[in-house]
């Protein structure tokens, strides 16, 4: 098919070159507006994937996610896992903010969760670590695994959040239980759900395709803040 | 009738930016419909709401295509809603697939052109007002106030209930008002509007996506400005098939323009 030519023609790439203008001129900075309760999408929209299908999913569901363990691995001082009681023990935040799909709608939710920027305080990233990947435990029809990746000044928004609640409810399992990130500076694809594993690394180049993320392998920009 | 000389009416800057112009303007708009074709409903609020929808292109379950306009249902398929998907059939999408960049649906690709030449555009426009300021060919394109008593008998010797045209420049007054329209106020707005989709420029400039009612809002208002700038370049076709075509299309090649009885006085 004419796509799939163009996909990897030098062309493709002219047209994308727009990317590292986009990421240099806008970055990340500024905090995202948070709104008020009133504002709060009580059923807050589910988009991506059906949640994970696997026998390994289904119990840690089963037990209400007591055997959940969140690895914290890579580039890092200090490795770490996290039972949903230890991260619960972390600093907690909340804010109400929107999330921006790419495909143009938007909604609003109240999350609460930890920041990332002190998880990644405690595992202390090496002098060499430049992003944070996050290993997911859903799939796509194709069956090929969800992940998405931050460099460390992403991560490090105050605003970014491993999730926990969802309208001061426990994230149920279509909205990514029990634990999923929030980037509200960046377009919703960022915000992987039913993450298993955060791996701190220098390049993700040899990680799958190489581009960063699921959808970045699918041709998705890698920033997405626009 | 004797032929009026040829002057040498546009700078290469000003034929090589109107080309880019046009391309960028066909890429945009037909990278843009397949982007909105992602989400095919446009909205009077910030986060997405039904309640305060003004279109939306959807299909039935019998593949009829729906284009809802402020709460008025119109069927539309073949056309919007259900439509040609870019691949020689038929399936369910708001913008069909000969108005769209790719022409099947791919939001990533039309992404990719969208933001690509809509830096293309970027560019030129400022490369277009830079020139034309250092070379004095801006001036004679702003409207100024001197010009806005001279509008409406512009307007109506277009409208041949005027015999000759009021004295004026390079540009008439109408000429005037359209490109500083474009120029200076549609073009900063569809750029502002389309960056006010943006959760990183949102978080670093949230009063600009204020003033346009939020992220939707900024989204419906980004389609609106389309259309109107659609507007002036059927406006901008029309007069060109009508006075002359061979001479407008040579003097934007080679710069060469044949003075013509619309011209008024000057050049």
């Amino acid at each position: 098919m004419l796509g799939t030519r163009l996909n990897d023609s030098g062309f493709n790439r002219v047209l994308g070159s727009a990317e590292a203008l986009n990421h240099a001129l806008l970055g990340t900075h500024g905090l995202a507006k948070e709104y008020p309760e009133s504002s709060v999408d009580r059923h807050f929209r589910v988009n991506g994937f059906d949640p994970p299908m696997d026998s390994a999913y289904s119990t840690l569901m089963n037990d209400d996610f007591r055997s959940y363990r969140l690895i914290v691995d890579g580039a890092v001082e200090n490795r770490r896992t996290f039972s949903l009681a230890q991260l619960r023990q972390l600093s907690l935040q909340t804010n109400i903010t929107r999330h921006d799909c790419v495909e143009g709608w938007s909604a609003i939710g109240k999350f609460g969760g930890v920041r990332l920027a002190d998880v990644l305080a405690l595992v202390r990233p090496r002098p060499q670590a430049r992003y944070v990947v996050f290993h997911c435990m859903d799939r796509s029809p194709e069956g090929l695994p969800y992940y998405e990746s931050l460099d460390l000044h992403q991560a490090r928004h105050p605003q970014a959040l491993l999730v926990l609640d969802l309208n001061d409810r426990p994230l149920d399992a279509d909205h990514g239980a029990p634990v999923r990130l929030r980037v509200p500076t960046q377009l919703g694809y960022k915000s992987a759900k039913w993450i298993a594993r955060i791996e701190i690394v220098a390049s993700f180049a040899t990680i799958f395709s190489g581009r960063g993320g699921y959808w970045e392998d699918q041709g998705y920009e890698w920033y997405a803040g626009i | 009738m004797a032929q009026r000389p040829a002057v040498y009416r546009h700078s290469v800057a000003t034929r090589l930016t109107h080309w880019a112009f046009f391309l960028a303007f066909l890429a945009l708009i037909s990278s843009g419909l397949q982007i909105f074709n992602a989400a095919p409903y446009l909205d009077a609020s910030d986060k997405s709401d039904p309640a305060r929808r003004v279109l939306s292109i959807d299909s039935t379950d019998a593949h009829a295509g729906i284009t809802t306009i402020f709460g008025h249902r119109f069927v539309t398929t073949g056309f919007l809603g259900y439509a040609d998907d870019g691949m020689g059939g038929k399936t369910d999408r708001a913008f069909p697939g000969w108005l769209t960049i790719p022409a099947y649906q791919a939001l990533a690709d039309g992404r990719r052109w969208h933001l690509f030449f809509a830096w293309v555009m970027v560019i030129c426009g400022l490369l277009y007002v830079i020139v034309g300021a250092l070379r004095g060919d801006l001036r004679e394109l702003i409207l100024r106030p001197g010009d806005v008593p001279k509008i409406l008998p512009m307007q109506l010797y277009y409208l041949r209930l005027r015999k000759d045209p009021p004295p004026h420049g390079k540009y008439n007054p109408l000429q005037k008002l359209a490109y500083t329209t474009v120029l200076f106020i549609l073009a900063p707005l569809l750029i502002l509007t389309g960056l006010a989709l943006s959760p990183s420029f949102d978080a670093a400039f949230h009063p600009i996506t204020v003033v346009f009612g939020g992220r939707q809002f900024a989204r419906l208002w980004h389609f609106v400005l389309m259309l109107l700038l659609i507007g002036f370049f059927v406006t901008h076709l029309i007069l060109v098939a009508t006075t002359g075509v061979i001479n407008h299309l040579r003097s934007m090649i080679t710069g060469r323009y044949r003075l013509g009885t619309h011209d008024g006085t000057g050049i």
